[in-house]
C-alpha cells in the first residue's frame, strides 16, 4: 500500500519539530493489539451464565493498572457514571482512556487524579472530544493539556467510532473519508494512503480494542444480552471491541424476552463479562426512556473543576470526591444523597420515551 | 438595528441558506433553530440528522440540549448510533452541515483544537474535533457559524480541525481524500460570506443593513473578496420572529441568551 500526504503540510501551523517528531514516531496501539483482543475472546467461557454481580466485584475483577478503558455513552447521554465512581473508589494507575465524546466521566477520572494522585492516574486519551457541550468546556482537560500532563491523540467522532467498529470486527484498521487534509493527518496515528482499488486518497485508522469497556444500557438479561433505546452512541462497537466488558443496566429483564425480540439485542452475551443492575446508573447524565439530564449537578462538579483550574486550590474537588465517591460505599448511597423528588422529576422530564422491556 | 438580536439574525440567516428536500447535519443550539425555522417556512421537507444517531426526529419536546439528548431522538424515523449517522453522511446523505470553531481562515479551514503553545502543550485547549472534522469532510456543503472578530477570522489558524479548501489549490480536497464539496457559507451576525468559485477564497455576499464592506473588513484578519453582487442581509419579519420564539426555541435556551464568547 502506498503512503501519501495531502497538502496540509503547506498550511499547517505546527512546528517543523512537531511534524518531524510525529513522522518519526513508530506506530503503537495504545492498548491491546487486535490479536491480543482476539486471544481474549477465544479464552472466554462462552456459555450462557448468570453474570450478575455488584459494581464492587465487577470492577475489582477487571480494573488493572495500565489498561485502556473504553467509555461508552456520548457526552452526557447514557454515560457509565456509576462504573466511573466505582473505578475511582478502587483506583488504578496509568490508565489510557478511549472514547468519542465524553463530559463528566472523563472529568471525574482526571479530577480524582488531581485530587488523589497516588490513588488513580490517567496518562493519555485517544478521543474526539472532551467537554460539557452546552454547559461549557471541560476545565480539568484544559488544565492538564496546558501543562502537558496528559497525552492526547485526536480523531473525529466518526474516526473514534469506526476505530471501535474495526476493533469490533476483528480488523486491524479501517478506511475512512475524513481526517485527510486536516492537521489530524499529521498528529494522529492514522495514515493517508492511495486506495489500491480506486486510486483515490483514503485515510486508514488503527482499530481500538480497549482492555475494558464500561457501558450503561437500558436493559439486559443476566447473561449480558443488552438492549439500548435512543442513541446507541458507540456502545455496541466499544463493547464488542473490548477484551472485557462490564454492563450496568437500568433493569435486568428475562431471557425469555430477549429471545422473543432477538433483533433488539445490541450487545450479545459472549462479549459481556459482568452485569450489574444499577438504576440511575448514568445519573446525572440522561438515559432515554428512563430519565433526563440533571444539569445543575453537572454544573456543581464542573464548578469545582473550574475553581481548581483558576486558583490551583484542590479543596472543592477533594470535598466532592470525599463526599460523593469515597464517602459512599455503593452508587445507591450516592443516589441517596439526592432528594427523591429530584430523581422523580428527571423521570418525568424524559416524557416516557418508548422502550420495549417485555 | 436594535430590534434584531445577533442570535435572531444568525438563526434566520441559517434558515435562509438551507434548501428544501435536503438533510441537514445539525449540532445543538442555533443549527437546530435554523433548520426548524426552515422546516416551518420555506423548506418543509428538510430533515435533520444528529450525530448521536437519529434521523428525522420530531422536536416536539423542546430544544435538545445535547445532540445525544432524548429529545433529539423523539419520534425519529431512524435511530442508531454515531456510526449510523456518519456512515449515512459519508455515503452522501447529508447535504448541509452546520459547524463552528474558534478560528477560520480565508479558505474556510476551521480550528477547534487549541490556541497558543503547541499541540502537545497548548495554552488553551478546546474540546477537539467532535463531529466537525468528519462533517466538514463528508457532508456535501459546510456552513460555519462564527462570531465576527479579527482573532477568529485569522490569516493563519493554529490547527486545521475541519478541512475547508486547504491552501486554495483546486485539488486540495481531492488529494486529502474527502468527498464533500466543501465550505459553502459562513454566517455571522453582521455578514454572510460565501466562497469564490475560482479562487476558493472567502467572499462577502451580504452585509447587515447600514454596514459597509469596509466595516466588515475591519473585523477580518485577512483580505476579503467582495461579491460584485453585494446584498443587504434580509431581516426576520414579525412572523419569522414569532416562529423562532414560539416554535423553534420556546424555552428561550438559545435565543434569549446573550451572545457569548
Amino acid at each position: 500500500m502506498k503512503f501519501i500526504q495531502s497538502d496540509v503540510r503547506k498550511i499547517t501551523s505546527l512546528s517543523p519539530e512537531e511534524v518531524k517528531k510525529r513522522d518519526e514516531r513508530p506506530f503503537e496501539f495504545w492498548g491491546p493489539t487486535p490479536s491480543d483482543a482476539r486471544k481474549a475472546a477465544v479464552n472466554k467461557k462462552k456459555g450462557l451464565h448468570d453474570k450478575s454481580t455488584t459494581l464492587k466485584d465487577a470492577v475489582k475483577k477487571h480494573l488493572k493498572d495500565g489498561i485502556n478503558l473504553g467509555i461508552g455513552g456520548f457526552v452526557n447521554t447514557r454515560v457509565p457514571v456509576a462504573l466511573t465512581h466505582e473505578i475511582i473508589r478502587q483506583g488504578a494507575k496509568d490508565l489510557t482512556l478511549s472514547f468519542q465524546s465524553i463530559s463528566m466521566c472523563a472529568e471525574l477520572l482526571v479530577g480524582a487524579m488531581i485530587a488523589f494522585p497516588d490513588h488513580i492516574s490517567v496518562k493519555r486519551a485517544e478521543i474526539a472530544w472532551w467537554g460539557y457541550e452546552i454547559i461549557g468546556i471541560a476545565p480539568l482537560f484544559r488544565h492538564l493539556t496546558s501543562r502537558g500532563e496528559i497525552e492526547v491523540d485526536d480523531y473525529t467522532n466518526f474516526g473514534m467510532s469506526i476505530r471501535f467498529k474495526a476493533g469490533a470486527m476483528g480488523l486491524p484498521f479501517i478506511p475512512i473519508k475524513d481526517h485527510g487534509g486536516s492537521d489530524m493527518e499529521i498528529v494522529n496515528r492514522g495514515k493517508l494512503v492511495e486506495c489500491p482499488f480506486s486510486g483515490d486518497s483514503v485515510y486508514l485508522l488503527p482499530a481500538c480494542n480497549p482492555d475494558l469497556a464500561i457501558i450503561h444500557v437500558n436493559a439486559c438479561d443476566v447473561h449480558g444480552n443488552s438492549r439500548i433505546f435512543g442513541a446507541l452512541c458507540t456502545c455496541p462497537e466499544i463493547a464488542q471491541a473490548a477484551c472485557h466488558t462490564i454492563i450496568t443496566t437500568e433493569k435486568i429483564i428475562d431471557t425469555d424476552s430477549i429471545r422473543q425480540h432477538p433483533n433488539l439485542t445490541e450487545i450479545p452475551f459472549p462479549v459481556v463479562d459482568a452485569v450489574v443492575e444499577q438504576p440511575f446508573g448514568s445519573y446525572p447524565g440522561a438515559c432515554y426512556g428512563n430519565y433526563w439530564f440533571d444539569m445543575p449537578e453537572f454544573l456543581e462538579f464542573r464548578k469545582a473543576g473550574d475553581e481548581f483550574r483558576k486558583t490551583g486550590n484542590k479543596d472543592k474537588l477533594k470535598e466532592y470526591f470525599d463526599k460523593y465517591v469515597f464517602g459512599c460505599e455503593t452508587f445507591d448511597d450516592f443516589l441517596a444523597t439526592r432528594p427523591y423528588k429530584k430523581l422523580k422529576e428527571l423521570r418525568i422530564q424524559d416524557q416516557g420515551q418508548s422502550t420495549i422491556l417485555i | 438595528m436594535s430590534e434584531y438580536s445577533p442570535i435572531e439574525i444568525i438563526a434566520y440567516t441559517g434558515s435562509r441558506v438551507l434548501q428544501d428536500e435536503s438533510i441537514v447535519f445539525v449540532g445543538t443550539g442555533l443549527p437546530i433553530i435554523a433548520a426548524m425555522h426552515a422546516q416551518l417556512t420555506h423548506a418543509p421537507n428538510i430533515n435533520m440528522i444528529f450525530e448521536a444517531g437519529s434521523l428525522a426526529a420530531i422536536l416536539e419536546q423542546g430544544m435538545p440540549l445535547s445532540v445525544g439528548d432524548t429529545r433529539a431522538f423523539r419520534k425519529a424515523a431512524f435511530a442508531k448510533g454515531l456510526c449510523g449517522a456518519f456512515e449515512l453522511t459519508q455515503r452522501g446523505y447529508a447535504d448541509f452541515a452546520f459547524i463552528g470553531g474558534a478560528q477560520i481562515d480565508m479558505y474556510g479551514n476551521i480550528n477547534s483544537h487549541f490556541e497558543g503553545g503547541d499541540y502537545t502543550q497548548p495554552q488553551t485547549r478546546f474540546p477537539g474535533s467532535g463531529g466537525a472534522g468528519a462533517m466538514a469532510a463528508s457532508c456535501e456543503k459546510t456552513i460555519a457559524i462564527m462570531a465576527l472578530e479579527k482573532r477568529r477570522f485569522a490569516e493563519k489558524i493554529s490547527f486545521v480541525t475541519s478541512i475547508g479548501y486547504g491552501d486554495g489549490s483546486p485539488d486540495y480536497r481531492k488529494k486529502a481524500g474527502v468527498y464533500g464539496s466543501g465550505p459553502y457559507r459562513v454566517i455571522t451576525n453582521q455578514a454572510l460570506f460565501g466562497f469564490c468559485e475560482k479562487t476558493r477564497r472567502m467572499m462577502l455576499l451580504e452585509v447587515l443593513p447600514g454596514k459597509k464592506p469596509e466595516d466588515i473588513q475591519e473585523l477580518v484578519g485577512f483580505e476579503l473578496l467582495i461579491s460584485p453582487d453585494l446584498k443587504e442581509m434580509a431581516m426576520p419579519s414579525e412572523e419569522d420572529k414569532k416562529i423562532l420564539y414560539e416554535k423553534c426555541d420556546p424555552d428561550g435556551y438559545f435565543l434569549k441568551r446573550a451572545v457569548q464568547k
